[in-house]
Formats: structure tokens, C-alpha cells, sequence
């Protein structure tokens, strides 16, 4: 830039180094108090906690010590207990901080897995959505659309007929009808009565192989496969079947769902994980899908279509990234709420497996024994919960104010 | 607006069954046979297929294909599936395969103790939560705006469960104030009227039942507010820092109102949508998901009985609890989304 200038002139500017949009996020991250607290708080838990698990040996399953049960937090050793307990034992003699650090390990793995789960299913749906709402479909998402259509609807009458040729034929069906997507396309009415009809003969004639009532039925079937098919669907049929499914997510209580799912799935902390995971699928997709809705209106967009850049390319080049401030942010705090919910799981019985440590389990182990007075069995594991969960609210919250630019000054 | 309210109902529709879809599947996926949890392990093999019959459990899932084949079109239909719907369609929610009673009469005793306890607690919040807000708004960046905030990032962070243990460590067994959990004392006599005892005991005139019932939902109404009050203080405040910026506020300040005025009047009036948003979706949270908080304090509500009933296979209950959380929760957020028109004209509905 400075060469451009004649010399006298070039010596007396002060040309800023140029920086790039996330070194500047990270400078306005760093410049925040409340960012630098949380990474504290959350490089030290990850720090103590994979430290404690590669360099500390702990096995869970000989920890055990009655004559030690439920000692109070001792920093000296002293005549009954040699042995120094930072924050006391439980209700097997158990070191409550060893198991606080060996638990994190598991905490924090469970959330940051969940969290994984959950931004890459329901990000990508999320992604999908948004952009098959603003966008025209092209000719081959389409005749994929309609062939997945009749993949999927076909694949009911297989199994009701006990014939999976049938799948196959409504697959065909699919194609065939998206290929011709100007047959009787003036008159939509002749056109869904036509290939309903052809549906029908194909459910009836194949199942007539079978017994002449599968052929009723299956003709009903293909009665509504071809009928749907030949309907001008586009890309929103898929944004709202995708998001009429987060819908149906989050009819749910959260908490409750999780349960379900770890009931169903039988406990343990990678059931944990995949049922927290499945939770929080929505709200990541709601998060993705809004975002891509309101990037798809910006000029660099149109630009791109308008030069004819395919439209995957425009997906992932010119609309993912930046639809991604929102989303780490999102995911930092996804993080929080998912260590939360692990808690919350482990202390209803639903996660780790006993004896292994995880700081919602040794909560549910522990807080019968709160009336006897033995306070620090529940206190320490709680207090591991709190921080690490603020520390992930607290980097979320200055990564938003350090990511969002309608707060640059 | 009557059109928008019916087109949104209908789009309920497809959601709803699939709630259901979602609901039949899991329990019938989660590993046990009700039949075997009902007579127990050692059950003769005829008993149990008998009350497999009886339940309906020797039926297929969804349709019969085998009913099919041997020309039975009724046959076909009769699935587990459909006979939950078309029960759910007679208002009929089964029996508990445990306690062998009607789910609709557990229903009448413990939804009215969640509601109770969600109302009390959503109260708590918003007389809390909302001048947090205002103030920490009004007075960006001073003290108060600092303690509010890093309140609210710890209520946000807080583990309730933890939390009501602490509670339970710091009123009822140091202190000795409150009791440790449940809804009403042994040795207070209230008669039941709604099941809400707080407006029963007002009722019956009984001073010592509402004292009573006072004293059980203080612990819980602070666990369960926690959360709420934390996420209305965040957004009445970053609501009110929007709209204080607008040029209506400039103007208001310009001409000498008193700051008193100008907040309440001008700005908090604007920036209420946004926070009633959060309040209801909170409250449908909160309808839903006290299963931590009435675990811990043993409040016989609606969230504890399911996850009872998870755990012990129990389907029916299940099924009908979550249901009808699933539709509350719904109903609540469809309801804050109709609310919108009438407080805010300059929203539109086609």
C-alpha cells in the first residue's frame, strides 16, 4: 500500500498491519474481562482434568476404604486420618478431590461429545433447511427429492407386502415423474390424477404376486406415492419436513427425552451422550437455520448466483462460513447446558456406570448423607459442576460480544 | 387473526402425531416386558401371556401384515399404535400397570401440584428477574449492572439440583426452618378441594394449612426460580439496551421527562415483547421439566411420576404424562406466539 506514495509523503504515515477478521475477534476476546475469567475457569478444568487422568492412576473399582467413610476435608494429616484429604471422603472412604478430578474427565467429555453430536447433525440440517427455503432447487436435487420420496413411502408397502422389489419400483416411479416435470404441468389436477393412477396399478400389480388384500392396500399406497409425487414440490417441502421434525424434538422437555432415550438405550455415559446429543439437535438447527436465512439476502450471495457458481459451492464457500460466529458461540454455551444436563443425568442415576466417577453420580451418591451432616460430599462435586458450567457461559458470552460486528465501534 | 389462529392449529397437527409417534416408540423400544415387571420374574408363562393379551401387547406395532394376508381389513388396522391413538382419541390415557389406576386420576392430584409450584416459581423470577433487568439497563456499567449480570451468569450455570441440596443443607438441617420436602405436614388436616393447596387453604379459611403449604414451597419455588429469573434479567436487559438506543428515547429525555417516566413509559413498554417471549416459553419449561427439582424436594408432581415411571417400565403413565406435558408445552408457545398481535399492533397476520 505505502510503495503507491511518493517518498516524502510515504515516511510520515502509519500504515495499521492488516488483520484478519478472527485475529481481530481474538483481540476483542482477549480485551474482555469476563472472556479472560471464563477461559481461565475453563483451561484450568481441562488442564486439571486430563492431567488428573493421564499422569494421576485412579481405578475406580479398588477405591474403596470403610475406615475412612465419610471423613471431613483434613489438609494435615492428623492422628485418626494420615492420610490428607482435601475434600474429605465419601460414603466408601473414597478421596472426594481425586474423584472430582478424575470425574471432570468424564464430565467434560460427555459434554463436548454431546455438543459434537448435536452441532454436526443439526448444524448441517439446519444448513439444508435454510438454504432449500431461500433457494431454487436445482434439476438433480429435485429428481433426488421426489426418488427419495418414493424411496422411503415405497419402502412402507415393501414391508407391509413382504416384497422389497416395491421400494425399488416407487423409487423408479419417483424418478420418472420429476424427470418429466412438464408432463400435464398446466393442469396440476390431470397430472396428480395420472400418475396417482400409475401408482396404483404398480402398488396393486405387484402385490397381486402376493394375495389379492395386499394388492388393495398397496394400491392405496401407490395411490399416494404417485399423487405426491407429481405435486410441484420444492426445496421447501424439505426445510419444513426438517424442521417439523426439530418441532417434534422439542415438543419435548429436554430432560425428559434425554431420560428416555437412556432408558432405552440402558445407562452409561456413551448412552449419556448420544441422548444429550439427540437433545440438543434443534436448537442448533433452529441457530444454523436462521442464520443462513438472513446470509442468503446478502449481495456477495446474489453475486455468486449471478456468475453462476454452482450451488453447492455456494453453500459451503460463501454461506457456512459465515454463518459460524453464531454457531461457535452457540456451541461454547451448547457446551455449558450439555455438562449440565450430564449432571443432571448421573444424578438421577443415568449416567456413569458406579464406581465410576462423574460429578453428577457422586451428587446422587452423596446427598442422602446430607442430613448427617456430611456437607462436603456434596458441596465439592457441585462446585466443580458450577464453575465449569459459568466458565462455558462466561467464554460464550465474550465470544458473542467479541464475534458479533454490530458491536464494533 | 381467527384465520391465522386456525392455520396454526393445524400445523399443531403433524407435530402432534409425531409426539406421539416419538412417545409409542420409545417406550417400546426401552428393553423389559411391562407383562414380566407386573407378575414379576418367576410369573407362569400363561399368566403372562395372558396379561399381554389383556394390555394389548401381543398385537403388532403398527399394522398386521399377517391380518392382511388372510383378508382381515379390521384385522390389519388393530395395532398397538393405532388402539393408543384412537384411546388418546376417546380422552382415554389407560390404566398404570403398577398401581393398576385410571392415569387420568393421577393426573388431577399431581398436575395441580407442578402448576402450583411452576406458578410460584415464574412469579418469583419476574419480580426478580425483570427490575434486574430495567436497572442493570438504565444503569449500564455500574455496580449494580455488574452484580446483576454475574448474578444472572451464575443462575444460568447452576446446577438446580445442587442448589436445592444446598438448600436443604442451609434451612433444614442447619438452620432447622423449613421442612425438608413434600407438599403439606402429616399432622396439618387441609381439605381438598382443587389440589392447589395454596388456593384451598384460602378457601377453607385454613391459616395454618396455607402457613403449611407456605413453608414446603419456599425451598422448591427458589430452586426451580433460579434458572427463569437468570435468563429474564439477561433479557429485559439486553431488550431495554436496544431500545434505549432508539431515537423516541432521545427525543422523550429532550423534552425534560423525567428519567422515572421515560424508562417505564417509553422504553420498558417496547422492550416487553421480547421478555414475554421468554417468560412463556419459560413457563412451559417450567410445567415440564421440575423433574430434578420435585425429585429433590419429593413433590409429588407430574414430573417426578413419569421418571418413577420410566424406570419402572411403567408405559401407560409414560405415555399419558408425557403426552400431555408435550401439549401444554405447545399450547404455550403457540398461545405466546398469539399473544404478539394483541401487544404489539404492528404485527401482522395473513
Amino acid at each position: 500500500m505505502t510503495e503507491t506514495f511518493p517518498k516524502e509523503i510515504s515516511h510520515n504515515l502509519i500504515a495499521r498491519k492488516p488483520r484478519s477478521l478472527w485475529g481481530d475477534a481474538w483481540r476483542r476476546l482477549l480485551s474482555s474481562n469476563t472472556a479472560r475469567l471464563g477461559m481461565v475457569i475453563v483451561t484450568f478444568f481441562i488442564l486439571f482434568s486430563t492431567l488428573s487422568h493421564f499422569f494421576w492412576e485412579y481405578n475406580p473399582r479398588t477405591d474403596l476404604d470403610y475406615s475412612l467413610k465419610l471423613m471431613p476435608p483434613n489438609l494435615f494429616p492428623t492422628e485418626e486420618v494420615e492420610s490428607i484429604h482435601p475434600f474429605g471422603t465419601d460414603k466408601l472412604g473414597r478421596d472426594i478431590f481425586r474423584r472430582v478430578a478424575h470425574g471432570g474427565w468424564n464430565s467434560l467429555r460427555v459434554g463436548l461429545v454431546a455438543v459434537g453430536i448435536a452441532l454436526s447433525i443439526g448444524g448441517l440440517l439446519g444448513l439444508l433447511s435454510g438454504f432449500y427455503e431461500s433457494m431454487p432447487i436445482s434439476r438433480t436435487a429435485q429428481i433426488i427429492l421426489i426418488g427419495g420420496i418414493g424411496l422411503g413411502l415405497g419402502a412402507i408397502s415393501a414391508w407391509i407386502a413382504g416384497q422389497p422389489v416395491q421400494a425399488f419400483i416407487f423409487l423408479a416411479l419417483g424418478v420418472v415423474v420429476a424427470v418429466l416435470e412438464n408432463f400435464l404441468a398446466d393442469k396440476l389436477a390431470a397430472r396428480v390424477a395420472f400418475f396417482a393412477g400409475v401408482g396404483l396399478l404398480l402398488g396393486a400389480g405387484a402385490a397381486l404376486l402376493i394375495n389379492f388384500p395386499t394388492a388393495v392396500v398397496c394400491g392405496v399406497i401407490g395411490l399416494f406415492i404417485g399423487g405426491i409425487a407429481a405435486l410441484p414440490l420444492g426445496g421447501t417441502l424439505i426445510s419444513s419436513v426438517i424442521m417439523r421434525m426439530m418441532d417434534i424434538i422439542l415438543a419435548f422437555p429436554g430432560i425428559l427425552l434425554a431420560i428416555a432415550i437412556v432408558a432405552m438405550l440402558g445407562p452409561g455415559l456413551d448412552k449419556g451422550m448420544i441422548a444429550i446429543g439427540i437433545v440438543s439437535i434443534p436448537m442448533f438447527a433452529r441457530l444454523a437455520r436462521s442464520t443462513v436465512l438472513s446470509v442468503v439476502r446478502e449481495e456477495y450471495v446474489t453475486a455468486a448466483l449471478s456468475v453462476g457458481v454452482p450451488q453447492g459451492r455456494i453453500l459451503f464457500r460463501h454461506i457456512t462460513p459465515n454463518t459460524l460466529s453464531p454457531i461457535i458461540v452457540q456451541a461454547t454455551m451448547g457446551l455449558a447446558g450439555a455438562i449440565l444436563s450430564a449432571a443432571a443425568l448421573g444424578f438421577l442415576g443415568l449416567g456413569a456406570i458406579p464406581p465410576e466417577p462423574e460429578w453428577g453420580s457422586m451428587l446422587g451418591d452423596s446427598y442422602r448423607y446430607l442430613t448427617t451432616g456430611a456437607w462436603w460430599a456434596v458441596v465439592f462435586p457441585g462446585l466443580a459442576i458450577m464453575l465449569s458450567v459459568l466458565g462455558f457461559n462466561l467464554l460464550g458470552d465474550g465470544l458473542r460480544d467479541a464475534l458479533d460486528p454490530r458491536l464494533r465501534v | 387473526m381467527a384465520r391465522y389462529l386456525i392455520r396454526r392449529l393445524i400445523s399443531l397437527i403433524p407435530t402432534l402425531l409425531g409426539v406421539t409417534f416419538v412417545i409409542f416408540l420409545l417406550m417400546r423400544l426401552i428393553p423389559g416386558d411391562p407383562a414380566v415387571a407386573m407378575l414379576g420374574e418367576h410369573a407362569a408363562k400363561e399368566n403372562v401371556e395372558r396379561i399381554r393379551e389383556q394390555l394389548g401387547l401381543n398385537r403388532p406395532l403398527f399394522l398386521d401384515s399377517d391380518a392382511l394376508d388372510q383378508g382381515d381389513y379390521a384385522g390389519f388396522f388393530d395395532s398397538q399404535y393405532i388402539r393408543f391413538l384412537s384411546r388418546l382419541g376417546h380422552g382415554d390415557l389407560g390404566k398404570s400397570i403398577h398401581r393398576r389406576m385410571p392415569i387420568v386420576d393421577d393426573l388431577k392430584l399431581r398436575f395441580p401440584a407442578t402448576v402450583e409450584l411452576s406458578m410460584f416459581a415464574m412469579l418469583l423470577a419476574i419480580i426478580i428477574g425483570v427490575p434486574a433487568g430495567i436497572v442493570s439497563a438504565a444503569r449500564r456499567n455500574s455496580v449494580w449492572d455488574g452484580i446483576s449480570m454475574i448474578g444472572s451468569l451464575i443462575g444460568v450455570s447452576m446446577p438446580i439440583f445442587w442448589l436445592g441440596l444446598m438448600e436443604i443443607m442451609l434451612f433444614a438441617v442447619i438452620l432447622n426452618w423449613l421442612p425438608i420436602g413434600g407438599r403439606l405436614s402429616h399432622d396439618v388436616d387441609l381439605t381438598v378441594i382443587t389440589n392447589f393447596y395454596v388456593i384451598d387453604s384460602i378457601i377453607t379459611g385454613n391459616t395454618p394449612a396455607l402457613l403449611d403449604t407456605l413453608k414446603h414451597l419456599a425451598m422448591p419455588t427458589l430452586a426451580l426460580a433460579t434458572i427463569p429469573m437468570a435468563i429474564i434479567a439477561r433479557m429485559t436487559r439486553s431488550s431495554m439496551l436496544d431500545v434505549l438506543q432508539a431515537d423516541y428515547i432521545r427525543t422523550a429525555h429532550a423534552k425534560g421527562l423525567r428519567e422515572r417516566v421515560v424508562l417505564s413509559r417509553h422504553a420498558l413498554k417496547n422492550a416487553f415483547l421480547p421478555v414475554i417471549t421468554i417468560i412463556g416459553l419459560q413457563t412451559g419449561t417450567l410445567l415440564a421439566g421440575a423433574i430434578l427439582t420435585e425429585t429433590i424436594f419429593a413433590w409429588p408432581g407430574i414430573g417426578k411420576w413419569i421418571y418413577d415411571a420410566i424406570l419402572a417400565r411403567d408405559y401407560p403413565v409414560v405415555q399419558g404424562g408425557t403426552l400431555l406435558i408435550a401439549l401444554v408445552f405447545v399450547f404455550v408457545n403457540l398461545l405466546v406466539d398469539v399473544s404478539y398481535a394483541y401487544l404489539d399492533p404492528r404485527i401482522h397476520y395473513d
